[in-house]
């Protein structure tokens, strides 16, 4: 069951369906999720159905309406958990507390149930009643502070990628927990932290202490990571291309494919750690090289030497790229009122258990029927009668 | 505290050939949610030394630098160290008894490395059908123009248009990311292999994961490929900008380099944002910010009417005013706030047993993210010195005895 609003729950409970989970995300009945507000549309025109990011997040999910803050809504919630094995959920902390839907009400008559949580702020902490957003999660973990320019704005990771990495971790603690289950035969009430996910990313997994070890050399500068050098977004002909070098061998390589050049042995590059405080005068010597290139002229010298350098491809030419065509990435899907058309494909490829989309995302309350009378055994009248009222 | 008995993944072994960062970090999952987990490294090098492999700048010597000291005791905490050279026989031998006794095989090399090795997943599976082996490549190890790719997360997440997404509205050149394409990889690895753990219960066989980090990577920019597929648009770089949201950005406050971030969600919350604020900042009364189409048309001046009046506030005592009317809002945190955010710091420390005397108890940890009621992760060891473990695990696992154990050392097998 999935319980809550936008993306990090709606990508946690993604990958398990798209895994094999029967997976019920419960909604508003009267808005559904804001996920199918959100978009994009085609054409720009806001329908419930037609969101992308729903139809994204939502593949082989069954979708209920069920109003949990009015008391008959949060009944039959309460009815439902009987039959289910895992609730996924990004409700707030305050929701939770107003609503009554703490684990030990909801696990009353289910000592198997697992919940797993995914809130910006966390469980037992000082600031969980807060509210939060991908972005200020993003601020709140410390990364931003080393994304973009030092004269400008620090950055977030865009299109809200917090809230993707939340749910990767309220998924693995989901696992994680139903592992215990065959340890104890006990479900438990299982949570992350959105903050403290993108936190443990800053400085190669080292999170807080790294900064500290760190120090500036975390600061943010650009184009470049304040880091060896070079490891920067470079302007080419037609666009720009990541040259990264984390091995001496690769920083050699890169100098005999530009026919050795006589600053080479500028003594200011001969310990990459320190070359950065130069990067101004040291750009100067190769950019031009970099700059007389197309992406696609530089991609082949690159690959050719086994350098790890790669171009910036737009989203039109990732998308249209040959490769992942011949991978047969792109998937196509047919919807009741969208007809067909192209989605993503898996982050994984599991030998034995194929990814595919089995089902379309759900339309809102499409399962009410199967959920309620068909298995909850609910009468078509008092069905009615709910629907009317907005209760489902 | 190094027998874990109840935590969710005690009873698994994990050969971890992991390295640079997202190998060694999926290890470090495993490790610290219970798996015993077995690091290979090359034998006569500082090779594996996660984030700061052989060659790299600076770790030439056995000393590893003192920047690299957290990651030093991040990524490899509670490891055991086995040398194994193997491209020799005895080296295979070796590593095919290990794969006999174990359930997980993690790998981050280049698509072709294991193959060459001859220890592809279709050897490893014959030898243990039980075995699940995960081969976080670049770019998969189906045929196309992209395999066998060498590259580092920074440039992979070029390739596959991620970073593209990345800068401010009024440049297209990209800034450097953080390398979160390589957690990504990881995190989504861990997930799969967590769920062929699952499946084993039922089949009792493994699998064998393969799996993109470009294509993991590329998930969460779901939203402008979709709009791309709908529309045609091709999305770039955009700032602190994010549809549909608006307000949506860090905010300048007082103080060097300090922000705060604000995000408004939805016409409910900016009326009460408006009604708190509008005697401070009268301009936002104008009823041209009161729809969210108005406030989309009109972003640039409805951004500096805000920034204009913040830039004068403190950026905590902003944040505890527009939390007090629930609207989500933190300050930009750089390294020494953190160090004091009472809310990160109660995260990072809970569920977290320091157990052993190695680790200094007063140090500042990387914590664990997965906070379980019951089998929560322990960090019980430090990182194991290359080849550590090769007796214990030589003698009392594979069951080799000393004259045999001194032979392969002295042939540099180990």
């Amino acid at each position: 069951m999935e319980l809550g609003d936008f993306i990090s729950v709606g990508y946690a409970g993604k990958l398990l369906a798209d895994l094999g989970a029967d997976v019920i995300k419960v909604e508003h009945p009267k808005s559904g999720d804001t996920i199918r507000t959100h978009g994009p549309f085609p054409g720009d025109i806001p329908d419930k159905e037609k969101s992308g990011l729903h139809l994204f997040l939502n593949t082989n999910k069954r979708s209920i309406t069920l109003n949990t803050s009015e008391r008959e809504g949060r009944d039959i919630l309460l009815k439902l958990i009987p039959r289910v094995d895992l609730i996924i959920s990004n409700m707030t902390v305050t929701r939770v507390e107003k609503e009554g839907l703490d684990y030990e009400t909801l696990s009353r008559d289910n000592t198997s149930l697992i919940l797993s949580s995914i809130t910006v702020f966390g469980y037992d902490t000082p600031y969980r009643h807060w509210e939060g957003s991908a972005l200020t999660a993003t601020a709140a973990s410390g990364i931003s502070k080393k994304i973009g320019d030092p004269n400008k704005q620090p950055l977030w990771i865009p299109y809200c990628a917090a809230d993707f990495q939340g749910g990767i971790h309220g998924a693995i603690s989901a696992l994680l927990a139903l592992r215990m289950k065959r340890k104890t035969g006990l479900g438990q009430h299982a949570w992350v932290s959105v903050i403290e996910v993108m936190s443990s990313y800053v400085g190669g997994s080292g999170g807080v202490p790294a900064f500290v070890y760190q120090g500036n050399i975390g600061s943010r500068n650009g184009s470049h990571r304040s880091s060896f050098y070079p490891w920067q977004v470079v302007p080419a002909k037609d666009g720009y291309i990541e040259v990264i070098t984390m091995i001496d061998k690769q920083w050699d390589r890169f100098i005999e494919v530009m026919n050795n050049p006589e600053w080479s042995k500028d003594n200011r590059l001969n310990n990459r750690w320190e070359s950065f405080r130069w990067r101004e005068d040291l750009d100067r010597f190769w950019h031009p090289w970099i700059k007389s290139r197309t992406r696609q002229e530089l991609f082949k010298i690159f690959s050719e030497n086994r350098l790890p350098f790669l171009p910036v491809y737009r989203i039109d030419e990732v998308i249209e790229s040959t490769h992942l065509e011949k991978r047969n990435f792109w998937q196509t899907v047919s919807h009741p009122i969208m007809g067909t058309y192209k989605t993503m494909g898996p982050p994984y490829r599991l030998s034995k258990n194929p990814w595919s989309i089995r089902r379309p995302a759900p339309l809102l309350g499409q399962h009410n029927g199967d959920i309620y009378i068909k298995s909850l055994g609910m009468s078509e009248t008092s069905f009615s009668t709910l629907e009317s009222k907005g209760v489902i | 505290m190094s027998e874990i008995s109840q935590l969710p993944l005690s009873g698994i072994r994990v050969v971890d050939h992991g390295h640079v960062w997202a190998g060694p970090l999926l290890g470090m999952s495993f490790r610290d949610m219970g798996a015993e987990v077995i690091k290979i490294q090359t034998p006569g090098t500082s090779s594996g030394v996660s984030m700061a492999g052989q060659g790299m700048p600076g770790t030439a010597t056995e000393q590893v630098d003192a920047h690299d000291q957290m990651n030093y005791h991040t990524l490899d905490r509670g490891k055991k160290s086995l040398t194994l050279n193997l491209k020799t026989p005895e080296g295979k031998e070796i590593y095919k008894r290990l794969i006999k006794l174990s359930d997980v095989v993690i790998e981050n090399f280049s698509s072709r490395t294991m193959g060459s090795l001859g220890l592809a997943y279709k050897v490893l599976n014959e030898l243990n059908p039980r075995i699940i082996m995960a081969s976080l490549s670049a770019t998969g190890s189906s045929p196309g123009p992209w395999k066998e790719l060498v590259s580092y997360g920074p440039s992979l997440s070029a390739l596959y248009g991620i970073k593209s997404l990345l800068g401010y509205q009024d440049s297209d050149q990209p800034v450097e990311d953080q390398a979160d394409l390589d957690p990504t990889a990881a995190g989504h690895a861990f997930l799969a292999i967590l769920a062929a753990l699952e499946m084993r219960e039922e089949t009792g066989v493994g699998q064998h994961i393969d799996m993109s980090q470009g294509e993991s990577g590329i998930q969460r920019i779901a939203e402008p490929i979709m709009d791309f597929f709908f529309n045609g648009r091709v999305a770039t770089t955009q700032g602190n900008r994010y549809p549909g949201i608006v307000p949506h950005g860090y905010f300048k406050t007082v103080g060097k380099d300090q922000w705060i971030a604000l995000t408004i969600r939805d016409n409910e919350e900016w009326r009460r944002f408006r009604d708190h604020f509008s005697e401070v900042m009268p301009k936002i009364e104008e009823k041209r910010f009161d729809s969210l189409n108005g406030r989309v048309t009109h972003q640039d001046d409805l951004e500096a009417i805000i920034e204009n009046w913040t830039k004068s506030q403190d950026s905590w005592a902003l944040t505890n005013r527009l939390q007090g009317i629930g609207i989500p809002a933190y300050p930009v945190m750089d390294a020494p706030a953190l160090v004091g955010d009472e809310n990160l710091n109660q995260l990072h420390r809970s569920h977290v047993d320091i157990g052993t005397e190695n680790l200094d108890e007063n140090e500042l940890f990387r914590g664990i993210v997965w906070k379980l009621a019951v089998g929560h992760g322990e960090i019980s060891d430090p990182t194991p010195i290359s080849g550590q473990h090769n007796d214990q695990i030589l003698q009392n696992l594979l069951k080799y005895n000393d004259d045999e154990v001194t032979n392969f050392r002295q042939r540099g097998i180990i």
